[in-house]
């Protein structure tokens, strides 16, 4: 590892490493720093190196694509740091993290933010149960550990990572019990155009439908999880109609179905944290997926030296985010003077183009991906909107009565959000609560993000000590 | 059947983890949290406020609810690989 | 302006008195005014306590009040203590043992002194022994020299002060200005002319109460009295079993250690971030996070086994003496300002109550702390 990079990259998923291979092309010392522990990210998350493929895994050609990616980051020289979370970023960039060798930190010039997406599930009674985990979740259990969910699984929710899992579930010998889709077939076919724009792409959609719905698994569009109780070791699950935009319909209808698991997401939710704790310039966009850094055509952030890219951006998917992640790796080098505008343009102009076409298809996921309104009308009293600290929407909606005007303010007299996961799992569905008074998701606002990143243990982040090591400043006044 | 999909790989070594003083058998380099899984423990903690039963539900170390005791120290199933004789405690973390 | 309060905020309206910055100090000095009889009007560049007031550590320690403010802490901290009473509601008031630590010669000879003279002032601290604080503190570690101790401690969970004040003030009376920055002050002939965006309500008695922003707001009156920004980090850990029952110090007062009910534990002690008061920034310093959180550890060994989840910082203003700035201005009359307390908390209650006499026409029961003696000479 490198003590003193030009560049760090934060996250050594496909944007990452497409910076990294760019800054490498030229000569600028980079460091690649994720607290995984190789590259890939969230879509090409490798096997445990324990493990010998045999055959193609459940879900597909992206395990090959990984692999190439990880090939040319390691050919490539560019030094990582792997095990590594980055907890602080300061706004002279300096990068703290915690790893196995205890707290270190670098001090950059430049910072190429690629931190991804986190899965967003919007909440139904009984989401905290255990057996209820996320679809994008499931991929990682699936294609990382070649693990089924389930024996028996209900899969729901929208947007392509339905398809792709219960296929793989299928395919694994796992038994579909049900596919709820938000989406009805009207949806999927008017996007299937920007979605075949991408051949070859693990989210083959219609292909996938058919070949489940030839398996005979109960492919039922317009349907949303309402409900899911616990069963012996296992779950049961309702299922019911809603309208084009996710408000239930038909309740006499409903249907309960026993399964082992229940797989449900509504998409992804970019990864800001890093950059809106460097004040970096944000807006809401829904489609992208949420809060969004404000990037110019290079892939440079609102302050000098910040880049971000990939999913992290807003959701646009693996392709466009190891091209974005190239671009910024090239800006980057253009800023620290290492290539001239000429080579800089000459280089970025192909792969912008080929970025056009991978966000043409990373748009129709995304709007596949959205989950419709109705839902968040749908959340009853009871259901608790924050895992960690079990606050229930009635709570939020007292603290709105209240007074509460934005999400910060309803997060300190709620809790709702203070809990370990920092409010990733409650953020969105709160914010959306907060914006049906509020009339928008900017006046919502977001919440304020701190430090550190992700919680850490104090034994390791405390390290060995003497009370002399303690760097006491000087006594407060008496 | 098992949770483990047999025919798409080949597993490193069989290793015995120690779960809340039960062996559970795993293989090195799996993911705790799927190596749990496949053992159907699911709840691993509760939630502190009402109590209720948690489990894996992100599998990036996003949601914390799958947070455990590894050799005596907090972490995330999810996270860590096993290993041969690791002692794992669930619902002791908070 | 907030989206609840748009509609009903008429322009130009007359208020008995005007209160700038609604943090404990402003909100405390508005309702007791509201109570006595005056109309009110208590305006905030964001809401009611959410700056200083509402993320500080919340304690209730008169270990690390400054001896000339005893008199004044043990009020505030018998006003929280019985809140319910006056601010009715409970923003999670909890009194327990406060311990104070020494670990080395010299803290312990500066603990001595510091008890000696918080002691003078009435405080109920006692030095104990190492015993004594392992009875009142099972969780305290093995290594203190010297352990001082004030049955008079304790906490507020901070987060909550602005629900609660904001309920009293709208059940008083008082009305609410949010989210409504004001950026100057008209002083003309029986009162004054609140510059902001859309309304210009006026008052004929100012209340100046911005914390570390009040030097802009003495600047708006012509006052030049430099006011010092400490930009504080405080961090907080995860819900976790009982670690600690007390609240806990060192000598220098570079340590607050307590475990609300709710199982987390905060840790602060005013180690320093960086900020920016005028742009509204704030950032930690990750050596000083790592230093505070190595004193805890070391403080109360079993917090090496939980995990923090989330450290922020507050702006906390200090004069060049280092004490209040509370009373009328001299010179401007019918003006008054309240700021500058060091621990601030703890007695804010209590002050806002005695510049509120004073405001009414009463005789404050304690003196206040002249402006005066603070004015930079031109
Ligand atoms: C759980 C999950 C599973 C997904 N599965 C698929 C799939 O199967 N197929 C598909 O097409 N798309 C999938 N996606 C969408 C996928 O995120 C993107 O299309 C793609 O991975 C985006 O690449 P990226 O480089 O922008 O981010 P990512 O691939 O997410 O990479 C970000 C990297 O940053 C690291 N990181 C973030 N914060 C920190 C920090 N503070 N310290 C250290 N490291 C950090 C992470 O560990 C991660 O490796 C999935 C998303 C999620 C959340
Ligand atoms: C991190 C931290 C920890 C602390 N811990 C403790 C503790 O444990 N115990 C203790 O006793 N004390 C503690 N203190 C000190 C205590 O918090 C303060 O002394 C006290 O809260 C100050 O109250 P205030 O009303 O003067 O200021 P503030 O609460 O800062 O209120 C000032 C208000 O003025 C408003 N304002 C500013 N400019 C304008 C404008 N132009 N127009 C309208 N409004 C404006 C602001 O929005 C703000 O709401 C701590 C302080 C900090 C920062
Ligand atoms: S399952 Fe969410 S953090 Fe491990």
């Amino acid at each position: 590892m490198i003590r003193d990079p030009e560049i760090l990259i934060l996250g050594a998923g496909p944007a990452g490493v497409g910076a990294a291979l760019a800054l490498a092309d030229h000569g600028v010392r980079a460091l690649v720093v994720d607290s995984g522990f190789a590259a890939g990210g969230q879509v090409y998350r490798p096997m445990p190196d324990t493990f010998a493929p045999n055959g193609t895994p459940g879900l597909g050609p992206d395990q090959e694509e990984g692999a190439r990616q990880r090939r040319l980051l390691a050919d490539s020289g560019v030094a990582t740091a792997f095990g590594r979370l980055v907890w602080s970023i300061g706004t002279d960039l300096r990068v703290d993290a915690l790893g196995p060798d205890g707290p270190e930190f670098w001090r950059p010039k430049g910072l190429v933010v690629a931190a991804g997406a986190t899965e967003r599930v919007v909440p139904f009674p009984g989401w905290t149960l255990p057996g209820v985990m996320g679809l994008a979740a499931a991929t990682i259990l699936l294609k990382s550990q070649c693990m089924l969910p389930g024996r028996r699984v209900v899969v729901a929710g929208c947007g392509p990572l339905l398809f792709a899992v219960a296929n793989a579930v299928v395919k694994g010998g796992g038994q579909v019990v049900a596919l709820a889709d938000l989406a009805g077939p009207g949806t999927w076919l008017r996007a299937m155009p920007a979605l075949l724009g991408r051949p070859g792409d693990l989210l083959q959609g219609g292909a996938w439908m058919a070949r489940l719905a030839a398996k005979g698994v109960p492919l039922m569009f317009r349907h949303t999880v309402r409900e899911a109780r616990a069963l012996g070791a296992g779950l049961k699950v309702s299922l019911g109609a809603v309208d084009a935009n996710g408000r239930p319909m038909r309740p006499a209808r409903d249907r309960t179905l026993e399964a082992d698991s229940l797989v449900v997401g509504h998409g992804l939710i970019p990864s800001t944290e890093a950059l809106r704790l460097l004040g970096a310039e944000m807006y809401f966009d829904a489609e992208a997926g949420g809060w969004v850094p404000r990037l110019d055509d290079d892939q440079r952030a609102s302050r000098a030296g910040l880049y971000a890219a990939g999913d992290g951006t807003g959701v646009r998917g693996a392709v466009g985010a190891f091209l974005a992640g190239r671009i910024a790796g090239l800006t980057a080098a253009l800023d620290l003077g290492r290539i001239d505008a000429g080579q800089h343009a000459r280089a970025a102009g192909p792969l912008r183009r080929r970025l056009a076409q991978a966000r043409r298809f990373g748009r129709a996921m995304s709007r596949l991906m959205a989950p419709p309104s109705g839902l968040y009308d749908a959340l009853d009293a009871h259901t608790v909107v924050c895992r960690c600290e079990d606050v229930t929407r009635a709570e939020v909606n007292q603290a709105l009565e209240s007074g509460a005007a934005d999400v910060n303010q309803l997060k300190s007299w709620t809790r709702c959000g203070m809990g370990p996961c920092q409010g990733r799992m409650c953020g969105d569905t709160v914010a959306q609560i907060v914006a049906l008074r509020t009339g928008s998701r900017a006046a919502a606002g977001a919440w304020t993000a701190r430090v550190p990143l992700r919680p850490l243990n104090v034994e390791a982040l405390a390290g060995d000590f003497d009370y002399d090591d303690i760097p006491l400043p000087t006594a407060a006044p008496l | 059947m098992s949770l483990r999909i047999a025919n798409q790989v080949r597993r490193g070594p069989a290793v015995t983890l120690s779960v809340d003083g039960q062996a559970v058998e795993a293989f090195a380099g799996e993911s705790l949290a799927a190596a749990l899984w496949a053992a159907g423990r699911r709840a691993l903690r509760q939630s502190p406020r009402a109590g209720t039963p948690r489990g894996v539900f992100c599998m990036m170390g996003a949601c914390q609810e799958c947070l455990v005791r590894v050799d005596g120290q907090r972490a995330l199933a999810c996270q860590v690989a096993v290993y041969a004789d690791m002692r794992v405690e669930t619902g002791a973390a908070t | 302006m907030s989206v609840n309060d748009k509609a009903r905020i008429p322009g130009g309206e007359t208020f008995d008195a005007a209160v700038v910055g609604a943090g404990v100090m402003g909100a405390t000095t508005a309702l007791f005014l509201a109570r006595g009889g005056m109309r009110c009007a208590l305006i905030d560049a964001g809401g009611v306590c959410r700056e200083a007031s509402g993320v500080n550590a919340g304690t209730l320690t008169l270990h690390m009040t400054r001896a000339a403010l005893i008199p004044y802490a043990m009020r505030g901290w018998d006003m929280w203590k019985n809140a319910p009473d006056w601010l009715g509601g409970d923003p999670g008031v909890c009194t327990t043992d406060g311990l104070s630590l020494a670990f080395t010669a010299q803290e312990a000879a500066l603990l001595e002194e510091r008890v000696e003279a918080r002691r003078a002032q009435g405080a109920p601290i006692e030095i104990v022994t190492a015993s004594r604080a392992r009875e009142i503190e099972p969780g305290l570690t093995d290594d203190a020299r010297l352990v001082a101790h004030c049955p008079m401690d304790g906490y507020v969970t901070a987060n909550l002060t602005g629900h609660t004040y904001r309920r009293a003030l709208v059940e008083a009376g008082v009305r609410l200005y949010e989210n409504a920055p004001v950026t100057g002050i008209e002083a003309g002939d029986g009162g004054f002319r609140l510059a902001m965006a859309g309304v210009a309500p006026r008052a004929r008695r100012l209340v100046l109460a911005g914390g570390v922003w009040l030097e802009d707001m003495l600047a708006w009156l012509g006052l030049r009295i430099p006011i010092k920004a400490l930009v504080n980090q405080l961090i907080v850990t995860e819900r976790v079993q009982p670690v600690m029952r007390s609240v806990l110090g060192i000598a220098s007062g570079l340590l607050s250690l307590k475990q609300f009910a709710n199982g987390t534990v905060l840790v602060g002690g005013g180690w320093q971030g960086k900020g920016d008061r005028a742009r509204h920034t704030t950032e930690i310093v990750p050596d000083n996070l790592i230093g505070n959180l190595r004193l805890a550890r070391y403080v109360v060994p079993a917090l090496a086994e939980t995990r923090i989840v989330r450290a922020w910082l507050g702006f906390e203003a200090e004069t060049s003496d280092a004490l209040p700035l509370v009373g009328p201005l001299r010179g401007i009359a019918e003006a008054y300002a309240i700021g500058c307390v060091h621990s601030g908390y703890t007695s804010g209650p209590y002050f806002g109550r005695l510049l509120a006499q004073r405001i009414l026409g009463q005789e404050p029961e304690m003196p206040l702390f002249d402006a005066d003696r603070l004015l930079a000479t031109p």
